[in-house]
C-alpha cells in the first residue's frame, strides 16, 4: 500500500477530530442545560430534594458542566463509556452494544435487498433509456420511496398482517418470519436512490469507447452487459455502499418503534427523550468515529479494486 | 431521511446552462413533471390560502360521540378526527406549516448557507474551503435524526419561559408557542440541510472560475461580491435550483418526521407528521382508514412531486443522460 493514498485520506479525515470534538462539546452542552436532567427521571413522583442532590452528587451533575465535560472525556480516553441512568447504572456498553448488534444484523439484510434491487433495476432502467420502461421503472420506485415508514408500516401491517394474515406481527427474534415484513420496509423503499445512482452511472459508461469496441468484436450483448458495462459502473458505487454502512447501526428509529424490535433505533429514542446523557452522547461519538473510518476503507478499497487509481498518488 | 442529494448526480465538466425558455419547454415535455408541477402548484395554493380555503376552524372540537372520526361527507370531505375537528381544514392547515417549514429551512439552510458557503468554499478556495467543505463532511456523517431529536428534545424544555415571554412582549400572541417549536425545529434541521447544496454548489463554482469572463470581471477591478453576485452566481443558479428541488423532499420530510414523534409542531397547531400519528396505528387504520390516508396522502404525493421534479431537472441540466 503506497504511503501517498492513505496520507491524503488520514491528512483529510484528521479534519473530523476537531470537529467531532466540537460536536461533543455542543451536544453535551445542550444537554446538560435543558432543564430536567435524568434524576428527575429516576425519582419520577417520589422526587425529593435530599435524595435528588444525593443522586446528583453521585452522576456528577453537581459539578460545573465544563468539569463534568473534563471527567467525560477522561474515562472515555480509558474506555469508559459512562453509565446509563435509565437502565439502573449498567454500563453504556452494556446496554447498548446487544441493541446495536440487533440493528446492524437488520440493516445488513435490507442493505442487502437495497442494492441486491437497486443496481440491476438501475442497470436495466439505462439499458432501457428512451423507451417508456426507463422512466416507468425510475418513478414507481420513487413513489416508493416517497412514502415516510410510519405511514407505510400501518399500511403494510394492516394488509399483510391483518387482511390476509400471511405474516405475524410482534417481535420473535432476528431470524424469524416476522422480521420479513420489517426488514422488507426497511430496504425496499432505499432502491430508488440505489437504481437512479447506478442509472447514471452505467449512461455514463455507456458512451466509453471500450464500450463500443466490446460491440464491434462481435461480442454478445450479454457479455457487454454484465462484463463491459456493469462491471465499471459499479465502481463508484463502493462509496455509496460505504457510507450506508455506518447508518445501519443507528438502527431505524421509527421501524423499530413501530414493530417493537429491541433495536439501539428504539433505544436511541428513549434515552433523547428521558434524558440518558451518558447513552446518547456514545451514539453520537460513535456514529461519526464510524464514518470517519468508513471513509478510510472507501478510499482504500478503491485503491485495491481499480488499478487507474495509482497507490501514492494523491486525488482531487 | 437524507437531507442532502449526492453531489454524484452532478458532474461539473458537462454542465450547461439552457435557455431559459428552452428550459421550461424541455420540462413541460417530460409528462411526469408537468403533473408533478401542477401539483405542487395546487399543494402551495391550498396551504397559503388555508385561512380563505378551509370550510371549518382547524381547531374546532366536537367531542361528542357521532361527531367523532365520521367518515367522509358532503360536510367534511375528509371526514373529522378524533376530536371531531374537520380533517379537510387541518391538512390545509399542515400544508401551510410544510410550507412555511420548509421556505424558513430553504432561506436558511439552502441560500444564505447552502448557496453563500458553497459559492465562498469554490471560489475562494484554500484553507477556507478546506475547513467549509470537511465541516460539511463530518457533520453528513452524524447520525443526523438523533441529532436532530436531541435539539429539539433539549430546547422544548424552554419552551415555556420563550413562549410565555414573546405573548406578553411580541404581536405574536396565541401563536407564540407554535412560532417557538417551530424556530427549534428550524434549528434543528439547518445545520444538516446546507452541505448537500454546498457540495453541488461549490463544483460548479470551480468549474466556472476558470472561465475567461471571470478572468476578464477581475482584471477590470470588480470586486469579490460583484464577481460573485454577477458573473458567477448566474451559473450557479441551476444546478442549485436542481439540487434544492432534490432535497426538499428531505427537509419537509424532517418536520413530518419529527412532529411525529411529538418533538415538532403539535396539536392544536396542525403538521403532517401530529395528523398521521394520531391516525397511523395499525388498528386506528382497521377502524377508521380515511384518517390515515386523507392525512398521508396529500404529504406523501407533495414529496413525490418534488422527487420527480429533481429528476426531471437533473436531467434536463445533465446532457449526458438525456442526449442519445
Amino acid at each position: 500500500m503506497g504511503p501517498g493514498l492513505l496520507g491524503y485520506t488520514i491528512r483529510r479525515l484528521l479534519w473530523a477530530i476537531p470537529v467531532i470534538f466540537a460536536i461533543s462539546i455542543i451536544v453535551f452542552y445542550m444537554m446538560r442545560l435543558a432543564p430536567g436532567d435524568p434524576v428527575d427521571t429516576i425519582l419520577g413522583q417520589r422526587y425529593d430534594e435530599e435524595r435528588a442532590a444525593k443522586l446528583r452528587a453521585k452522576y456528577g451533575y453537581d459539578q460545573p458542566i465544563i468539569e463534568q465535560y473534563f471527567t467525560y472525556m477522561n474515562n472515555l480516553f480509558h474506555g469508559d463509556l459512562g453509565v446509563s441512568t435509565r437502565h439502573q447504572d449498567y454500563s453504556v456498553k452494556e446496554v447498548v452494544l446487544p441493541k446495536m448488534w440487533v440493528s446492524t444484523q437488520i440493516g445488513l439484510f435490507a442493505l442487502l435487498i437495497t442494492f441486491g434491487l437497486g443496481i440491476p433495476v438501475g442497470i436495466y432502467a439505462a439499458l432501457a433509456r428512451g423507451t417508456f420502461l426507463d422512466p416507468l421503472i425510475i418513478s414507481s420506485w420513487l413513489f416508493l420511496d416517497a412514502i415516510p415508514v410510519f405511514v407505510l408500516i400501518p399500511l403494510c401491517q394492516w394488509f399483510f398482517a391483518l387482511k390476509l394474515g400471511i405474516v405475524d406481527l410482534g417481535y420473535d427474534g432476528i431470524y424469524s418470519t416476522h422480521m420479513i415484513m420489517p426488514i422488507m420496509i426497511l430496504g425496499l423503499p432505499g432502491v430508488a436512490g440505489v437504481a437512479r445512482f447506478m442509472r447514471a452511472s452505467v449512461i455514463g459508461v455507456l458512451g466509453e469507447d471500450y464500450i463500443r469496441t466490446a460491440r464491434a468484436k462481435g461480442l454478445k450483448e450479454r457479455t457487454v452487459v454484465i462484463s463491459h458495462i456493469s462491471r465499471n459502473a459499479l465502481l463508484p458505487m463502493i462509496t455509496i455502499i460505504g457510507l450506508s454502512l455506518p447508518g445501519i447501526t443507528g438502527g431505524a428509529i421509527f421501524l423499530e418503534t413501530l414493530f417493537g424490535i429491541p433495536g439501539i433505533g428504539q433505544e436511541s429514542l428513549s434515552a433523547v427523550l428521558a434524558p440518558d446523557f451518558d447513552v446518547v452522547l456514545a451514539l453520537v461519538l460513535f456514529g461519526s468515529v464510524l464514518f470517519v473510518l468508513a471513509n478510510i476503507v472507501i478510499d482504500l478499497a478503491y485503491a485495491v479494486i481499480d488499478p487507474r487509481i495509482r497507490l501514492g498518488a494523491g486525488r482531487g | 431521511m437524507a437531507l442532502a442529494p449526492t453531489a454524484e448526480y452532478f458532474p461539473t465538466e458537462d454542465f450547461a446552462a439552457p435557455k431559459r425558455w428552452a428550459f421550461a419547454k424541455r420540462l413541460f415535455r417530460k409528462k411526469l413533471a408537468t403533473i408533478a408541477v401542477v401539483y405542487l402548484a395546487i399543494f402551495y395554493a391550498a396551504g397559503i390560502l388555508a385561512p380563505v380555503v378551509a370550510p371549518y376552524d382547524p381547531n374546532q372540537q366536537h367531542v361528542t360521540v357521532q361527531d367523532r372520526r365520521q367518515g367522509p361527507s358532503a360536510e367534511h370531505f375528509f371526514g373529522t378526527d378524533s376530536l371531531g375537528r374537520d380533517l379537510f381544514s387541518r391538512v390545509l392547515y399542515a400544508a401551510r406549516t410544510t410550507i412555511l417549514f420548509t421556505v424558513a429551512v430553504v432561506l436558511t439552510g439552502g441560500i444564505f448557507l447552502g448557496l453563500g458557503l458553497g459559492l465562498l468554499a469554490g471560489y475562494r478556495g484554500g484553507w477556507l474551503d478546506t475547513a467549509i467543505m470537511r465541516t460539511g463532511e463530518v457533520l453528513s456523517g452524524l447520525p443526523t435524526l438523533l441529532l436532530m431529536l436531541a435539539i429539539s428534545a433539549a430546547f422544548r424544555q424552554r419552551i415555556n419561559d420563550v413562549s410565555f415571554w414573546l405573548q406578553d412582549n411580541t404581536f405574536l400572541g396565541e401563536d407564540s408557542r407554535t412560532f417557538v417549536k417551530f424556530t427549534i425545529l428550524v434549528g434543528a434541521t439547518v445545520p444538516f440541510a446546507w452541505i448537500g447544496t454546498s457540495r453541488i454548489v461549490r463544483s460548479q463554482v470551480l468549474a466556472i472560475r476558470e472561465s475567461s469572463y471571470i478572468t476578464a470581471a477581475e482584471m477590470m477591478g470588480a470586486n469579490t461580491w460583484r464577481v460573485l453576485t454577477r458573473h458567477v452566481l448566474p451559473g450557479v443558479l441551476p444546478v442549485f435550483m436542481v439540487g434544492l428541488s432534490g432535497g426538499m423532499a428531505g427537509i419537509a420530510g424532517a418536520e413530518v418526521g419529527l412532529s411525529y414523534l411529538g418533538l415538532g409542531i403539535d396539536p392544536p397547531a396542525a403538521s403532517f407528521g401530529s395528523l398521521i400519528n394520531d391516525a397511523g396505528f395499525v388498528r386506528t387504520f382497521q377502524q377508521y382508514p380515511h384518517l390515515l390516508l386523507a392525512s398521508a396522502t396529500p404529504v406523501v404525493l407533495f414529496f413525490y412531486a418534488w422527487n420527480l421534479l429533481g429528476d426531471a431537472l437533473v436531467d434536463i441540466l445533465e446532457p449526458r443522460t438525456t442526449r442519445r
